[in-house]
């Protein structure tokens, strides 16, 4: 397999390094060694030293992963684990190993424009959206596991957002933003292309911003599309920080409860996006605020949906291991910020507190 | 072995621990061929494939891991612990192959019990989560390694491992209370219920540091510990070594603080100079003082005075705070030691009468026979009678031969000119890493006839000598 200098020279500095051992939340709920950022570069410095041929359990660990930047943002010395292993992803789908479950949701993509396979949005959100005009200001963009697997919330986002007075619209057939592709194969010319599409059709409609439900979507908006030499022309903003601004400007105008919320911030938005003040200027206005130990940047992954499709009982122990960390602290509602997120931990609940998402939250306190 | 007979036993393992806990992969034996001992990662680094285990076993809890250890008893297949692979001495690699069992899913954290200022924990967890289960509560377990996040418990009580607050708060073996064991024939057994009694010889202490070679802990209740009101840091910078010795000693007759650290001129000069920022020439030693700030501040008045005797110049708060905010980033790749590197930590042990005297006869052997390593060293665990020598050879890339097997004799070769000279002149073969493979034919020369003793435990409780073989010389 082919690397280049630099996922050369960070795979070399990871291999005897066992410093992020404790942060990984895949090998934190397996329990196995071979979910470690060292565990990965060690078995991909044996393979491009040919000790070892790039056999299929390594290329399986490699989608073990959830590029989550745990371990790169524990690293005091800034090594990349998520770089070398996008790398190698792609590395090994360009020599055609690519593991046979990525390679079926990868189909499931290019004939749906979703990892699920989906045709049909759920009629929930199909009414929600039905009356909103075909052009607006904002263009609120839902995202994949937002439309199909969150459905419900997605609709009471739209109902949040119309209650602000925001000049509203959802593109009827809304793209695919990359996130899949760009975590599954990395920066592959079927990402890039994909992306340059979605770009294309989000330019036309003439939004001049473009609110993310979903933090996945924002992140590759934002970054991947900006490293790809991808322009979207609109403004891209978090879902999280509009809704902070709509507090702030009394477009929305909550009332303070006595409830004490417990923000579960996904690492996409904590780490990749640096975003953590919005979440809690929100929850802060409806309440208090009671923090799991690790929240902010250090804040640990609770579910990833594209993990789910190929394994499931490993994404279903990061969520209650995640469960167990707010109990630990006596946590009583946890408010979710991602769709996938918000799935995981309640399909994974078997603890007396409440799950509800961001929007739940600010509609109960207007 | 046949194909057929290994697959008899690979069944066999995974109806005792589940399928999915049981491997033949390539990336798990891989993962658990190579710990952070020199040899298996210069091995590693040539291309080459180190020893490794035939099946990757994960049992959940003592009566999983009993099942493993019979099944392993009756076919004769060696046993090699592994915690979460951070150990240096090369204790967890599995020279013999057969099963490598990783406890890191007996990582449950059972009971942060407040009224008995202890958690109790699977052996598999890793340190550092059980030093945030009690951060949850607003307790410390005031272990703090530099390994503290890549180590398990199970592996801190199989090495005697040690952290930077030592002085006041011990070390692992002090901060055990009671442990379950799975003895190699299956059986569990449980320690007293108190560590401290007259119940006969103590049961911790025979399993603490016996590297996986006696039986295999699989819980532990460890000590937990107020957080300190006050928390205060001192930097001193000290003529020459002596002085710093006869005043170390000479505080810890009057009370103990938690960090003490005393670096020898060649190493303030290199890692302190990086890291922290010490650009004087001499000896640094960083100090802090915890606990209740009334105590703490009359503490740090006594440190200054006993100090000032032995001419040490007082650099202020900074360094060591410094120091303690940036003590794990010694170890980060780029600031420690690495691959081209070849290197090693001799750390010993000694009373006050001696340790000195080790240190000059360690540095000169080492310097003498192989100029072209560097000997550098700190001390950093005191007690009222002695203290220990972190003590490091390195020899640059260029100077390391490139035939493995010729950087192989060279390493094993510093290794034995050192820790002879520190057993020659009264230490111990190592303070806090454990022996593993790498100092294993050393312990014989230590304890000479006194070995049998460890001998007849383990022929007792091992008879089929399957548990971690070739470790610990036994």
């Amino acid at each position: 397999m082919q690397f280049t200098k630099k996922a050369i020279e960070h795979i070399e500095a990871c291999r005897f390094c066992w410093m992020c051992h404790h942060v990984c939340p895949i090998g934190n709920a397996t329990g196995l060694e071979r979910n470690t950022a060292r565990a990965r570069a060690l078995g991909l410095s044996l393979v491009a030293r040919e000790a070892t041929a790039l056999e299929s359990d390594i290329v399986d660990n490699l989608y073990e992963c959830a590029l989550c930047g745990g371990c790169m943002t524990d690293c005091v010395t800034g090594w990349d684990p998520v770089m070398f292993t996008k790398e190698a992803r792609l590395g090994a789908a360009l020599e055609g190993n690519m593991p046979e479950y990525v390679g079926k949701l990868i189909d499931n993509i290019e004939a749906t424009g979703n990892i699920y396979g989906e045709k049909e949005i759920p009629e929930i959100l199909k009414s929600a959206i039905r009356d909103l005009p075909p052009k607006a200001d904002v263009l609120f963009f839902i995202g994949k596991d937002g439309a199909y697997r969150t459905a419900d919330k997605s609709a009471a986002a739209v109902d949040l957002l119309k209650r602000a007075g925001v000049d509203l619209t959802v593109h009827k057939y809304e793209p695919d933003s990359g996130y899949a592709l760009d975590f599954l194969i990395g920066a592959a010319e079927e990402t890039r292309s994909a992306m340059a599409k979605t770009a294309e059709i989000l330019n036309e409609t003439g939004a001049s911003t473009i609110v993310c439900y979903d933090p996945a979507d924002a992140k590759v908006f934002l970054r991947e599309y900006k490293e790809y030499g991808i322009d979207i022309k609109a403004n891209v903003v978090t879902f999280t920080s509009f809704i902070a601004g709509l507090i702030k400007d009394g477009r929305l105008d909550v009332k303070k409860s006595d409830t004490a919320f417990t923000p579960q911030e996904t690492p996409l938005l904590a780490r990749d996006l640096e975003e953590t003040e919005s979440v809690r200027a929100i929850l802060n206005s409806l309440g208090s605020i009671k923090e799991m130990l690790l929240h902010g940047k250090d804040t640990v992954l609770a579910g990833n949906l594209i993990m789910n499709e190929y394994i499931p009982s490993v994404m279903k122990a990061v969520a209650e291991r995640r469960m167990e960390n707010a109990k630990n602290v006596g946590a009583k509602v946890i408010v979710t910020v991602s769709p996938a997120e918000y799935r995981s931990l309640s399909d994974n609940n078997d603890t007396d507190i409440e799950i509800i998402t961001l929007e739940e939250a600010v509609l109960r306190c207007l | 072995m046949t194909d057929f007979l290994f697959d008899v036993i690979a069944t066999e393992l995974e109806d005792a621990v589940g399928r999915e806990n049981c491997s033949t992969r390539t990336i798990d034996k891989i993962a658990h061929s190579v710990d952070y001992f020199w040899l298996s990662r210069m091995w590693a680094d040539r291309g080459l494939r180190m020893p490794e285990g035939d099946f990757i076993v994960a049992p959940k809890d003592a009566k999983e891991t009993s099942a493993v250890l019979k099944i392993a008893n009756y076919y004769k297949i060696p046993v090699t612990t592994w915690g979460a692979g951070g150990g240096t001495q090369g204790g967890a690699i599995p020279v013999c192959g057969g099963i490598v069992l990783d406890t890191k899913r007996m990582n449950k954290i059972y009971d942060v019990n407040e009224q008995g200022m202890y958690i109790e924990c699977g052996t598999g967890a890793i340190y550092k989560h059980i030093e945030w289960a009690a951060n949850e509560k607003g307790y410390a377990t005031m272990h703090y390694p530099s390994s503290l996040t890549c180590s398990t418990v199970g592996g801190f009580l199989a090495h005697r491992g040690i952290g930077v607050s030592s002085t006041k708060y011990g070390k692992i073996d002090d901060m055990v209370l009671q442990m379950e064991v799975v003895l190699p024939n299956g059986d569990i057994i449980e320690t007293s219920p108190a560590p401290k009694h007259a119940a006969g010889p103590d049961l911790n202490q025979i399993f603490i540091g016996s590297e996986g070679t006696l039986g295999v802990m699989t819980k532990a209740q460890m000590r937990i510990y107020e957080q300190p009101e006050s928390r205060q840091f001192r930097g001193f910078l000290f003529h020459n070594m002596t002085d710093a010795f006869n005043a170390g000693r000479e505080l810890l007759q009057k009370f103990k603080p938690s960090v003490m650290r005393l670096y020898d001129e060649a190493e303030t000069a290199s890692l302190i100079k990086k890291i922290v920022g010490v650009e004087k020439k001499g000896a640094f030693m960083n100090i802090a003082i915890e606990g209740v700030k009334e105590m703490a501040d009359l503490e740090m008045k006594i440190l200054l005075e006993t100090f000032a005797k032995y001419g040490a110049e007082d650099l202020g708060s900074e360094y060591g705070e410094k120091w303690w905010k940036e003590k794990i980033t010694f170890f980060y790749p780029g600031h420690m030691m690495d691959i081209p590197q070849c290197f090693g930590t001799m750390d010993t042990i000694a009373p006050y009468d001696k340790i000195e005297k080790i240190y000059w006869a360690m540095k000169e052997a080492i310097e003498t026979n192989f100029p072209q390593a560097k000997f550098i060293a700190h001390f950093s665990h005191w007690y009222e009678w002695g203290c220990m020598i972190y003590d490091r050879f390195i020899v640059d890339g260029k100077d390391v031969p490139k035939d493995p097997h010729e950087a192989f004799r060279l390493h094993q070769a510093i290794w034995n000119c050192g820790v002879r000279t520190a057993l020659a002149n009264g230490g111990v073969v190592n303070d806090h890493h454990g022996v593993g493979i790498k100092l294993g034919r050393l312990m014989k020369e230590q304890y000479g006839p006194a070995m049998q003793v460890f001998e007849g435990l383990k022929k007792t409780l091992d008879p089929n000598g399957i548990m971690n073989p070739f470790k610990l010389g036994l």
